[in-house]
């Protein structure tokens, strides 16, 4: 009796040590470092293996840390409550610059820096600006940001232009800034098709405030009930955006039976993953590998400059992925429509709206 | 329900016939009383004008029924109306004693369901799929109704099963890798009733050779499988996702003719395979557990084990037994994750799932045909939030994502009545 008592105790230690702690952080780039110079790297929730936007930025920093000679240390949140505590282990392991990715981290991101001045801080994907005056709230963050909407807005002309139900869906993982800012664009996309051919293509899922969510970042069985019901309204194209969710509806799509394209975010799908070859229509891509890469090898030749980064179609930093498979679908007219309108956006002559472009 | 109209025998013969008195509560009287209240209120603080479109087919259809357009405010009044009018019937009954007939209860539901979506689907310019509504609460009802009828086999022979979480975890992602390596959804689905039964097979080694707290070696039974899971997960399947983690799953079989009947066919004879062996399991549990030996035996051990090892049954046998089937069956609502609805496992994509058939098993009095009813209305209130959020209800997303386990909160504390649990579940035999 007492043995099984400890034996219970024993097990149930050791399920709690398997699951409640994050990972710790490991070394992964080999060879001999050439540079006393740490970059480190934290991911959000979906994991470095999630196909899209932690996977870009860790690829990223890798380039850059093999490029200055020297290893990442890299370590994974698999919850919301690992934040805090990866990006204290990874202050502890001393690191000299530290690429957090995500909105989600943001808080954290703020508050570890400010404690740590001589910390180069690099934030994917938010201003860090919880105080709302414009600027980050530490002067040792560089925010990186994108404005995902200009792309979108291209993806949502064509997926208008290409769908035949006169009806496209997107749908989200949570209602995060960074997420609805591509479903915004899309939306504008959409609209300004309807506007200029005179037709009438309906977006479900998104209405500009209020839209469908999964609630959460996984490519889990909410991600593929929220894709089926936005299927079941009739749509033949579909933006998922939110890393892995994606899966799910590729999924959904299987089920329906039905001819439905899928749009891609952060990376074109059809490099990053070939199982979507033959349903990505296109990508919305976030060019977060190459400028996470160039943050980090600012830092590291001591050129450390926090001036917010935000990625345009002008820069090169959000951009349209190429249609791959899709290039005889798609009416050619459509595609040479878009390359107009992709230099009309960067010339300013049409505006989209996001809250990165007020 | 029948615990608000209990039937005392009286055991003095008064007269040659025995005489019974039947006990007659409010309960069910005040209880849609306060939900006629409340839907009212609804309608009026937040009104909704406009109309609301019923979609009752889809595209390649048998019978195509065209969008049924109705409009939302006089629809949500007359389902008010109806509501009272059956509170007020079921008051006049209980007055004069007479039971709440069962269809009542299903009309008042029917109502009160149509007034709501009708209300949150005014002035949406998106379509109300009733199919897809009905379709999808089957469909998320699977693990919970598989899990229910585990919590009932194992409760049933007197062992608290409370890992019918870990059951499903483990069964969905052994069923994902064997699925993804030999192609074969079936495969899968076999793997997974051996895991299933395998976390069972660890909770009668503690729980009935060791006598250890059942609840307890349950709770941490769930916290290993998703350890251990998702330490798998990440360090095999995510490496490998191509050979290890990409499923071979079952797909639609439509039942010839009966899928052709409007709203009813799609939802309940063009699914896949596992959902027709559902659909047959949980009239053969409710059979094995009360019209056969092993039925009588298993609930013998449940109530009395003393009583049941006097007359030469084996009790630690009996309850093994029990408990590996249990798990196999929790095991078959695992695979649903991965060889049917997704087609690769994820960091704990059971979500809490085991929770909810556990409150199904309470919810159904430890009935496998009760657990199961209870599994379906937990479905159908998880899959209400996705379809009401596509249509853009009012009801803010968040409030949406909450509603199943209100609905769980609110049928296993007020609704249930008095319900008995196997004397002896949870108590372990010593013998001697």
């Amino acid at each position: 009796m007492k043995k099984a008592v400890r034996l219970t105790a024993l097990a149930g230690a050791a399920a709690l040590a398997l699951s409640a702690c994050g990972a710790a952080p490991e070394e992964t780039t080999g060879g001999e470092a050439t540079s006393d110079f740490k970059p480190c790297i934290v991911s959000d929730a979906g994991g470095f293996d999630d196909k899209s936007f932690n996977q870009l930025s860790f690829e990223g920093a890798t380039a850059a840390a093999e490029e200055l000679g020297t290893e990442l240390v890299d370590v994974q949140s698999a919850s919301e409550s690992d934040y805090k505590g990866n990006v204290e282990s990874l202050v502890a392991e001393g690191c000299d610059a530290i690429v957090t990715v995500g909105f989600a981290l943001s808080a954290t991101t703020i508050e570890s820096a400010t404690e740590n001045p001589d910390i180069d801080y690099i934030l994917v994907d938010d201003a860090a600006d919880a105080d709302f005056d414009g600027n980050a709230d530490a002067e040792n963050i560089k925010p990186l940001l994108y404005d995902t909407a200009q792309a979108a807005f291209l993806a949502g002309y064509l997926s208008a232009g290409y769908s035949e139900a006169g009806k496209v869906g997107t749908f989200g993982g949570m209602d995060f800034p960074t997420v609805t800012i591509f479903m915004d664009g899309f939306k504008q996309g959409v609209d300004y098709y309807n506007e200029t051919k005179g037709t009438d293509v309906e977006l479900v899922g998104w209405d500009g405030k209020k839209g469908s969510f999964t609630g959460g970042f996984a490519a889990d069985p909410a991600a593929k009930t929220t894709a089926q019901n936005i299927l079941d309204q009739g749509v033949d194209v579909i933006l998922p955006v939110g890393g892995p969710i994606y899966q799910s509806a590729m999924d959904a799509i299987a089920d329906s039976g039905e001819d439905v394209a899928l749009v891609g975010v952060d990376a074109d799908f059809y490099e990053s993953d070939p199982a979507t070859q033959d349903l990505v229509l296109t990508s919305i891509l976030k060019g977060m590998d190459v400028s996470t890469k160039e943050a980090v090898i600012a830092s590291g030749n001591e050129e450390f400059d926090a001036t917010p980064y935000v990625g345009t179609l002008e820069n090169g930093g959000v951009d349209l992925a190429p249609l791959h498979n899709f290039e005889d679908k798609v009416d050619p007219a459509l595609w040479e429509e878009v390359q107009t309108l992709k230099e009309s956006i960067i010339a300013g002559d049409v505006e989209v709206k996001s809250y990165l472009a007020e | 329900m029948s615990a608000d109209h209990k039937t005392t025998q009286l055991d003095v013969p008064l007269s040659e016939t025995a005489r019974t008195v039947t006990v007659v509560t409010w309960k069910a009287a005040s209880v849609l009383l306060a939900v006629t209240v409340l839907y009212a209120l609804l309608l009026v603080a937040v009104p909704h004008s406009g109309d609301t479109r019923f979609l009752l087919s889809h595209r390649g259809d048998f019978f195509q029924i065209p969008v049924i357009v109705v409009p939302a405010g006089p629809l949500a009044w007359v389902c008010g109306a109806v509501m009272l009018a059956v509170t007020a019937f079921v008051a006049v009954l209980t007055a004069r004693r007479t039971r709440t007939p069962l269809w009542l209860v299903v009309l008042f539901a029917l109502a009160a369901l149509t007034g709501f979506l009708a209300w949150a689907g005014a002035g949406s310019p998106r379509d109300l799929s009733v199919v897809g509504l009905l379709g999808g609460a089957v469909l998320w009802s699977v693990p919970f109704v598989y899990g229910a009828l585990g919590g009932v086999i194992g409760e049933r022979a007197g062992v608290v099963n409370i890992a019918i979480e870990a059951q499903l975890l483990g069964a969905a992602f052994t069923a994902a890798i064997v699925s993804s390596i030999t192609n074969s959804a079936v495969a899968g689905l076999a793997a997974a009733v051996f895991a299933g039964a395998l976390v069972s097979l660890v909770l009668g080694l503690f729980a009935i050779t060791y006598h250890v707290n059942q609840v307890i070696v349950g709770v941490v039974l769930n916290v290993l499988v998703v350890g251990l899971t998702s330490f798998l997960y990440s360090q095999v399947l995510v490496p490998g996702a191509e050979n290890l983690n990409s499923t071979t799953r079952f797909s639609s079989i439509p039942i010839p003719v009966l899928s052709d009947i409007p709203v009813l066919g799609p939802v309940l004879f063009n699914q896949p395979l596992l959902i027709y062996l559902m659909f047959i399991a949980v009239p053969a549990v409710w059979y094995a557990l009360n019209r056969t030996r092993w039925g009588l035996r298993l609930r013998a051990v449940g109530e009395h084990p003393k009583a049941a090892d006097t007359v030469g049954i084996n009790v630690v046998r009996t309850r093994y037994n029990a408990v590996l089937v249990a798990g196999a069956v929790a095991g078959l609502g695992g695979a649903f994750y991965t060889t049917v609805y997704l087609s690769q496992f994820g960091e704990n994509m059971t979500g809490g799932a085991g929770y909810i058939a556990l409150a199904a098993v309470i919810f159904g009095k430890w009935d496998p045909v009760r657990a199961a009813f209870a599994g379906l209305l937990f479905g159908f209130a998880s899959n209400l939030q996705n379809v009401l959020s596509v249509v853009g209800s009012p009801v803010p997303s968040q409030f949406m994502l909450m509603v199943p386990y209100v609905v769980t909160l609110l049928a296993v504390a007020g609704l249930v009545g008095r319900s008995r649990p196997p004397a002896a579940s949870g108590e372990p035999y010593i013998k001697g």
